[in-house]
Formats: C-alpha cells, structure tokens, sequence
C-alpha cells in the first residue's frame, strides 16, 4: 500500500497581474523523500513554493496538507501545520543568538518572560541534531554561511516540519559541507519527513533524488521516480518545447578582436570567487552568448567587466587590442565598453528623471563642453536615437516611470548607443519586455553588429540566445563548462553545462 | 552600518560633553588655599558668560582662591553629576547656579549636608538645604522699567512689548512688573509678541508692529538685545526718533554700549552677582555668618549716566 | 482614494500646486491683514526680507536633497560663519569683498567635509551633518570665545568701548528700488539664480538629479556619485555662509547661537515647494514658492499678533496641509 501524500497540489494557478505564471502545476510529497523540483529559471518553481508556504493567497486549485484540503493564510500558519521553507535568502535575525533564532515566535515563556536558561539547554540539543557545534549564546552573523544553513533545518525540525522545502541550498556551500547537509537530508528521510530540493545542480540530482517533478512556463511536465527518468530524458522536459526560432541571425563577417579577457576572476563582498578564471574573446560583429542558471555568475562577469567590482577582479583584459586597466565604470566607458545592465528599475533607470536625461546622462561629459549643457543638441541627439529605436513616448520630456517596459529599455539602450561603444554588454535585454519590443530589439541587436559593435550578451531567454549568438558560453558557478559554436548548440547542451555537466565540447 | 551609527553617537556625545571643566588657577598656594566649584546651567546666554567672567575677575584679587567651572550646557542631569564631582572632589565651598529648581534641591543638599557651604546663584532653589541665595528681582526690575516709562512719557502713550520666552520665570516676572508698574498710567500695550530672547526674531516682530502701528512711542524689551533688534527694525522704517527703546540686562558689551551709542534709551542691569557671590564666598570660608539671602540692586543705565556706571534704581 | 483626491488637469505639476498654495496664504493675508497692515508695501518688502535667510539656506538644502541627501548642518555652518564674517570684517578690518569671500570659504570648507564624511566614508547624511551641525556649532562658539562678536569691545578693567561698525554690514541691510526691495531679499534671488544655472544648465544638475533618483543606475552610467555628492554639500555650506553673513549684516553683530533650527525651516520650505525629500525630483524655482509660502505665513501671523503657543500649532497644520496639496497622484502617491 502507497502511504498517503503529506502535500497534494493540484492544477495550481497563479498570476501576476495579466501574466499567468503558473497553469496546472502539480505536486505530490510523500513521506521518506526526496522529491526534486526542476526546471528552468522562470518555470515557475518559487512561485509554487511561495504557495505551498503561505506566502500568496491569490491562486486557484486545491492543496491539501496531510489529508485536509485547506488554504493557508500566512506562512506562520505553514509553519504551524508542519511546513518549513529554507529560502535562499536566510531569514536569520542579525545579532541575535542562535538560541534566540531557534526559538523566535515559539519562545519558552513563564508569565511572558522568556526561560533563557532552559532555551539555551533545549537549543544544544537541536544543534546537536543537524550536527552543528557552536554556542547557542554567540551571535548568528559570525557564523559561516553552511552553519546559517544547518540552524534554519534545526529551526525546522523544532517546529516538527514533517515537510521541509530547501530551494538551492548549496549554492554558497564548500564541497565538505555539502556533503555534510546530504547527511543530514538522508537522516530526515529516514524520519519520514517529506523533503522538497530544489537545484539547477545535475550531480545533486543524481545523488539526492528519489522523485523529480519538471515544471516548464507554468505547468506541470511529469513526475518520475528518478530512476526511471534518464539525464538526457529531464533536459527534453525541461528544455521541452522545440526551438521555434525566434529570429535569424544575418551573417556578418567578423572582423578584429573588439575584446579579450584572460583568467579574468571577480570577487564578491565577503571574498569568495564569484567568476573564475574566465577566459573569452569577441571580435568585431560578432556575437558571444552567455548562459547560465541562476549563481553562475554571468550578471557579475559583465558588471565586473565593466568596472563595477572596481579592484575586486583580476586578470587581463584588452579592447581594441590594447591591455586595458579598468577600475570603476569610468575607466569602462572610457575604453567604450557599455553595460546594459538586466535590472533596469534598481540598476539602469532614474525613474523619475526624464527620457531626456536617462538618454543623455551617460554621455554628458561628450555633450557639455565646460560642463555647460547645450539643450539643442541634448534634444536633438535623444531624438535620433529614439526614432533609431522607435521609442513611443507621448514626449521626450515625459518621465521614465510612465513608460512601458519595452520602452524604458529602449531609453537604456538608446543612453549606451549615444556613447558610441565598441563592446556592448547586454544582460538580459528583453526581460520585462512585450513581444513585439522583443522583435524590434532584435533586429537592432543585428544592426549594431553589422555596423561594427561587438556584443556579449546574456541572456537565460534560451531560444533566444540560441538564435542570436554566433558563438555560446555556459558558466556553472563561475566557471566556463562549456563552449559551443552556432551550429554546435543546442538547448540540452547548455543545459547540461549550465547544470554542472562537463565534457559537453 | 549600525556599528558605525552607534560610533557616531558615541563621538557626538563625547563632543557635547567635553569642553566641561576649565581651572583658573590663581597664584602661588599658599597654606590656606580654598578651592571652589561653579556650576554653571549653560554658558549659551551671554548672561551667564558674564556671570562666569565676573567671578573670575573677582577670584582673581585673591591669590588663595582656585574656582573650578563646570557648564551643564542646559541639561539638570548633567549639572546634578557636575555638583556631585564637585563633592567628591571635596571642594571647600561651592557656587551653584541651577537650571531647574526641583531636580536640583536634593543633590544641593546633600552637598550641604556632606559640610559643603552652598551659594545659590540667580535661579532659586526649594527648601532650605543651601548656605545663602544670591540673585536678583526680575520683578522689580520690570517694575523699575516700567516706572521709569512712565515718568519719562509722562504715563501717556503706546508700547511695543517684546517679550523673552514667555515659558520662562524671568520673561514672566519682567513682564509681571512692568504691567504693574504701568497700571493706572495712561500707557496701552498695542502690541506684544515672544520674541523667544532673540535679536533676529525682535526684529521680526518689530516690523509686523511698525506695519501695524502708525504711532508707537515706548519699546519695551526684555532683554537687550530685543531691544537693538527692534531699533534696526525702526530705523529702516526711519522712525527710531519717534520712539524710547527701554531694555533689561544692561551686559557692558550689548545695553551698556548701546546706551553710549544712542540705540536704547534705558537699560537695567539684571546684576550677574559674580562679584557679590566671590565676595560672600570669602565671608563664609573665613568663618563669618550671612544672611540667608541676599538681593542684589539693579542699576538704570542712561545716555548721562552709563560712563560713570549708572545709577541705583529706587522704587517708588 | 485617488477618486477623492483627484487633481483637476491644470495642477498637474508642482509649480501650479505651489502656485495655488501661495494664492492661498496670500488670501489668508487679505482676510486677516492686521488692521491694514498687509495691505502695506513695506509689509511685503519686509516679509521677504525676513524668509531670505532661510530662504538662501533653503537655495542650498535644495541641492542635496535633490542629490538624495539632507543637510541638517546648514544652520550651525551659518553662524560659525556670520562669526568669521564679524571677525573678518570688525575685529580685523579686513576689506568687505576678502571678508566675505574668506566666510564663503568656511562655509564652503564644511559642507566639503559633510559630503566627504558621507560619500568618502559611507556615513549616513542624516548622521554626517548631524556631526557638522553639533562641530560647527561648536567652532563658531570657540572662535568667538562664546559671546557675540559686535563693535563693542573689551578694555582692560573690563569696561568697553565701541568701535565703528563697518560700511558693509549697512549696505547688506539696505534697500534699493525707492526702499521697496531690501538688498538681502536681492542676494537670496541672486542666490537662487545661480542653483538654478547649476542645476538645469549646468552637468552638474543632471548628476545631481541622476545621484538622488537612482545612485547606483547613477553610478553605472559613469556619473561621478562621489564628487556631484560632495560637490552639493559644499554648494550648501556656501549658501549658509552667503545666509550667515546677511544675519551678521541684520544683527549688525556675530552670534554664535545664531540659525539654531533655521535649517528645519529651510527643509520645510524645500518639501512644501514640492521637491521630494527623497532626492531626484524638484527644483530650486519650486523652492522659491516655498520660501515665500512660509515667509508669507509668518509675516501674517505675526502682523495679527496670534500668541506663540497657537503659531505652533497652526504653522504644523499649515505644513500638513502644503504638503498634501504637493502631493502628486499619479505613481505611489
């Protein structure tokens, strides 16, 4: 007899405004699993998660927890039913111990007040449990991140999660201590505890799996035993659809070496590698593609790139043929490298400024001699760039804010196309963007490199980056796994590298 | 960042707290040396900047004497700590001019109570746990203001009072005995405003008056430099002739020159006592009994008057 | 809720709005006009006069509010200013033009090290200028010795002696225009002027609304964020040194506690003016309309003689009210 699921989701909907995110999602957690929740970035996997914990009320279909169809109100109310999510982004108190953490919203209390010693005795006994040894009366931010990780399970355990959701969980971890968390998820299933693992990670699939479920665009694809489901069968799921080609790429003939990077590293904040020793080069009309799921890096390469980690990254780069230092944007701009960066709200646009003054503010100091501004020539340069691009806005005058998504790119692109780069980095130019400003994007993507640019673009759009780069790379956790020419590349090919498949050239 | 905010609090409460204790040290030490602590309330008003320079003056004749100054920079709880330094420090007498009466009774008295001699400057205290008080009568000066008004117009006219900070006993008291000085006289008040002992703001003021009043004979400030305020406000309207500028404080550098120079007509001296307080202070260390109060006598201030020092006021 | 509070089309922008609320106090003035007073023209000269302090500190606050930051330092750098001016000028005798100069420069000094504490070592500006605000403060009280600085100086037994006040401090307090413009109420447009000419026709002004909308989209697109910061705090130093040495030609002296809380004034008439405090929108003309909004509101209460305890109050709810008025209803608001 098949024990009874802990969770049945069924035919889940969701949406964002007009955007459905989720049709008919489905899945089932049983008790003693590792069920594996894949697919690609944008599949839909948070949002389902989201639901399962509380988190959105605004869905259709039917969940039921433990046999009783019901709908969750706040995600306290998941966590008081059973149901724990580890998000990626820790939800630790900075300053508090770890036994204040442990023990925040179900404090032991006498007449209010909280039993500190008694916390402390039962906090040593859950830390024990996920083999974490600290004190229980040190701060939770000297912590290394893996034990951060290991405190939030032992936060679940103690409010008797029988269903843990962990999404991408190693992504910051060293091997040893991922191997560390892989025992103590085989412990929890041997609790009977029901376990939800998401990864873009091919090997821990293969080590954690019991069951997989692939979500693509919304909807449910198909659950397996892991067994039964080979590699290269999950990458037709995930990648599913067959590639309609969403543009031509027009051959342009490639000329000189625009740019090259060798062993080129970016740190991060606290100092851990984010990009590894990538080596590349584009050349004149020329396209390279980056791909990459989310943590490789691709965003910090290009932001690196352009001079936005200032000293935090090393190894060489040229432009133009010429070993270039650069340090700040500044630096960047000057050797006419330009970044459109994939956030265009928190990253590219002041929003309340006018199209005028997004478009000319890259290139003011080429546009004000002696700093004072020549409105005419402001005006008629945004105005040749907006037609270039057919930018709609009822004037030029109009802010950021009031225009639409397809739109406001096109005032970021425009900004860069007024410096006159030589190498364009695009991450992520279409995101956000309507289908029709897609196209256009497009064409003009292919005009640029006719007109001499070379571009590094990234995009995790895959029919989209397969149709316009003339050559692919694919990062997996900073590194470079794989290099695929046009006619190589295909979507389960960068898929597998992307998820950590070497051997892929 | 958090680490940092706390940092800059830290830096910014060692920046308002420094700047505390300064020593006048006066001559060689002989075998009687007496040390004194003052305790100031805040050296923001020129007043009390006055008051200070006068005891130093004072201090000065007499080569036996060391004052330690302290300046609770307007916080009581920081001039409760000064006065119990001072007694730890075992000061043989100590001056105390209080920002606030009621929090400042009890720590003035265990001071007394530990043997410390005690004078109480300008600002009284409860109780009776102090060696003597020294101050002087905001209400009798607005009185003698207000009677030399009077007989100056002839008990006919209008007037502009600028008042101090009305929340505080000295603008209520100058204010009191002006209004009852003036009773019965033919002088109306037209036009009153809290000009809060500011310069900028009596100007302020002034010129919303002069818009008003076609005909303003008597300003009457409260302090000094409310009453120069007011003069600039009249002279751009080109009619500070037509009127009699009346202020109190008469400090040297603010009513006292503007007397010299022709801007107020009359200023009365709140006196500082700084001297009367060193003088006092001798007495008692030297064993001689004083009385438990002593009320220090205003001067008027006049154009005839101001270079030989002015003149006591008598009440009538 | 946006049903109700529904802009009719013609106050679409802030100046309108600004506009209608000055229309507003101003017609609070004729009804309550003092018996006639504000129907006078000196009334109305001196109501400038008298918001052209704080409104030169507003030109400045103006600057770095746009570039996303606050300067809570402006009324402190102002005094510690009008008291360089005062020795400058009175106790040194230096010529007008080097004395005014040498005070622009201190304020100027200031506002260098607020934007350097807040871009160059990352404090907080709220923190940052709080520290210059208390320091600078603390400088023109040390330098002065505590008391103001005037003509009337100490002799040796303690007695003092006046000496003549220089020219310049009468010519700033003046008038001009057949005494129907004061000379201070000229500095302040003059002032004005030039944050104008800066911000709309000068790069820096697209930096500094390119820093105060989005510093990082800013920082990206190759602006110098550091510099166009401490570029706008140093403008604001200027600009309270500019206010200081009008209030040492007002007063005729230097006084160390003078524009202790001008620069909460000044704020005020930047966001009732229509310049979002948080950065990246507005404009040094929307600030003039606040500065005779608040000017205006003064004066009239003041020629009416209401008691200091209801202009509290009624100066809070005034505020309320302009800025709801400001208060735009298209995103967010």
């Amino acid at each position: 007899m098949t024990p009874l699921p802990l969770v049945r989701m069924k035919d889940i909907r969701k949406q964002f405004g007009p955007t459905a995110v989720l049709t008919d999602a489905c899945l089932d957690i049983f008790p003693g699993e590792v069920h594996i929740l894949a697919g690609e970035n944008g599949a839909g996997k948070s949002t389902l998660i989201k639901i399962l914990a509380g988190v959105y009320q605004d869905w259709e279909g039917e969940v039921e927890y433990f046999g009783n169809a019901r709908r969750l109100r706040s995600t306290e109310e998941a966590r008081r039913i059973g149901v724990s999510v580890i998000h990626q982004e820790l939800s630790l108190v900075p300053g508090m111990t770890l036994a204040e953490n442990l023990f925040l919203g179900r404090n032991r209390t006498r007449f209010g007040l909280v039993r500190r010693r008694e916390q402390r005795q039962a906090a040593l006994g859950w830390l024990a449990k996920v083999g974490l040894a600290a004190d229980p009366d040190s701060p939770v931010d000297h912590l290394p991140l893996a034990a951060q990780q290991l405190l939030e399970i032992a936060k679940a355990l103690l409010g008797d999660a029988r269903v843990i959701v962990m999404d991408e969980p190693t992504s910051a971890l060293s091997a040893s201590d991922v191997n560390r968390l892989f025992g103590l998820i085989d412990q929890l299933k041997k609790e009977g505890r029901g376990i939800v693992y998401i990864t873009h990670k091919m090997e821990e699939i293969e080590r954690l799996a019991d069951r997989i479920t692939v979500l693509r665009d919304g909807a449910w694809i198909g659950t397996k035993m892991a067994a039964e489901l080979p590699v290269r069968e999950l990458i037709r799921w995930m990648v599913g659809r067959e590639v309609n080609q969403v543009t031509t790429r027009e051959h342009v003939p490639v000329g000189e070496e625009r740019l090259r990077l060798e062993r080129f590293s970016v740190r991060g904040r606290g100092g851990q590698e984010i990009i590894r020793n990538v080596s590349l080069t584009v050349s004149k009309g020329e396209i390279v593609g980056l791909a990459g799921l989310q943590g490789s890096g691709v965003t910090e390469l290009l932001e690196g790139l352009f001079g936005s980690f200032g000293d935090a990254t090393s190894g060489k780069i040229w432009v133009n043929k010429q070993l270039v230092n650069i340090r700040s944007t500044r630096n960047a701009m000057r050797n006419r490298l330009a970044l459109v960066t994939a956030d265009r709200k928190s990253k590219g646009l002041n929003l309340e400024g006018s199209i005028i003054h997004n478009v000319i503010i890259a290139a003011l100091p080429s546009l004000s001699p002696w700093g004072w501004r020549r409105r005419s020539t402001e005006r008629e340069a945004t105005d040749r760039q907006v037609r270039a691009l057919r930018l709609k806005a009822p004037s030029l005058h109009s802010a950021a804010w009031q225009l639409s998504g397809g739109n406001q790119q096109k005032v970021v692109l425009a900004r860069w196309l007024l410096t006159t780069p030589h190498v364009l980095l695009l991450d992520e130019p279409t995101r956000g963007v309507d289908v029709g400003a897609k196209e256009e994007i497009y064409r003009l993507i292919q005009q640029w490199t006719q007109e001499g640019m070379a571009i590094l673009l990234n995009s995790t759009d895959l029919p989209e980056l397969l149709a316009l780069s003339d050559r692919i790379l694919v990062l997996h956790r900073g590194e470079v796994t794989a290099s695929l020419q046009r006619a190589e590349a295909n979507p389960e090919k960068i898929l597998a590298a992307a998820m950590g498949r070497l051997g892929t050239q | 960042m958090r680490k940092l905010e706390v940092g800059m609090i830290a830096v910014l409460m060692m920046l308002s707290g420094c700047g505390g204790a300064s020593t006048v040290k006066t001559g060689e030490k002989s075998k009687t040396h007496w040390k004194v602590g003052m305790s100031q309330c805040n050296l923001g008003e020129p007043w009390r900047v006055q008051m200070n320079s006068d005891i130093r003056t004072a201090a000065a004749a007499f080569p036996d004497m060391e004052v330690i100054f302290k300046d609770a920079q307007n916080d009581t709880l920081k001039q409760r700590s000064h006065i119990e330094e001072f007694v730890s420090a075992k000061v043989d007498l100590l001056l105390v001019s209080p920002n606030e009466a009621q929090p400042l009774t009890e720590p003035v008295a265990k001071a007394h109570a530990a043997g410390i001699p005690v004078i109480v400057l300008d600002r009284a205290l409860m109780g009776e746990q102090f060696t003597t008080f020294i101050g002087a009568d905001n209400r009798k000066i607005g009185q003698a203001a207000g009677q030399w008004i009077v007989s100056k117009t002839g008990g006919k006219g209008d007037v502009v009072e600028l008042k101090g900070l009305m929340t505080s006993i000295p603008a209520q008291d100058r204010d009191a005995g002006f209004r009852e000085a003036i009773r019965g006289a033919g002088l109306t008040i037209v036009f009153e405003a809290d000009m809060k002992w500011l310069e900028a703001q009596a100007r302020k003021e002034m010129e919303s008056a002069l818009a008003r009043f076609p005909k303003i004979d008597v300003v009457y400030a409260h302090n000094d430099p409310g009453a120069h305020g007011a003069y600039l406000a009249s002279k751009a309207a080109g009619r500070e002739k037509q009127m009699l500028f009346v202020s109190i404080d008469a400090l040297p550098q603010e009513g006292q020159s503007y007397v010299r120079d022709g801007i107020v007509n009359a200023t009365f001296l709140y006196p500082t006592g700084g001297k009367e307080a060193i003088y006092t202070a001798r007495q008692i260390l030297q064993g001689q009994s004083v009385p438990r109060k002593i009320t220090l006598q205003s001067r008027v201030f006049t154009k005839e008057n101001v270079d030989r020092g002015g003149d006591p006021i008598e009440l009538k | 809720m946006t049903a109700i509070l529904k802009k009719p089309a013609f106050l679409a922008s802030a100046e309108a709005r600004a506009v209608l609320a000055l229309f507003l106090v101003f017609l609070l003035g004729l009804i309550f006009n003092g018996d006639g007073a504000f129907l006078q023209a000196g009334t109305h000269r001196d109501a400038l006069r008298q918001a052209s302090v704080t409104g030169i500190l507003a030109c400045g606050m103006t600057v770095v509010i746009l570039a996303g930051g606050i300067d809570l330092a402006a009324g402190s750098i102002l005094a510690f200013s009008a008291i360089s001016f005062s020795i400058f000028a009175i106790w040194w005798a230096w010529l007008p033009f080097l004395a005014i100069v040498a005070a622009i420069g201190c304020g100027l000094a200031c506002g260098v090290v607020s934007g350097s504490l807040t871009s160059g070592l990352r404090i907080q500006p709220f923190i940052a200028t709080l520290a210059m605000m208390v320091f600078a403060r603390g400088l023109a009280k040390s330098i002065s010795g505590g008391v103001k600085v005037s003509t009337s100086l100490p002799n040796a037994d303690g007695t003092y002696h006046s000496i003549q006040l220089p020219a310049i401090f009468r010519q700033i307090d003046s008038r001009f225009a057949g005494d129907n413009i004061s000379v201070v109420t000229l500095i302040f447009l003059m002032c004005a002027a030039l944050c104008w000419v800066l911000l709309s026709r000068h790069r820096f002004g697209q930096y500094v609304y390119a820093v105060g909308g989005n510093e990082e989209a800013a920082r990206l697109s190759g602006v110098p964020v550091g510099m166009t910061k401490i570029a706008a705090y140093a403008i604001s130093g200027a600009m309270a040194a500019i206010a200081g040495i009008c209030q040492a030609a007002q007063e005729q002296q230097g006084d160390p506690e003078a524009g202790s809380g001008y620069e909460l004034t000044a704020i005020a008439m930047v966001v009732i003016g229509g310049t979002s405090l948080t950065g990246g929108r507005g404009g040094v003309g929307l600030t003039l309309l606040g500065t005779v909004i608040i000017g205006y509101l003064e004066k009239i209460l003041s020629i009416n003689a209401v008691p200091e305890a209801n202009r509290l109050m009624l100066t809070g709810v005034i505020i309320v009210l302009a800025v709801l008025t400001q208060r735009r209803g298209g995103r967010g608001a």
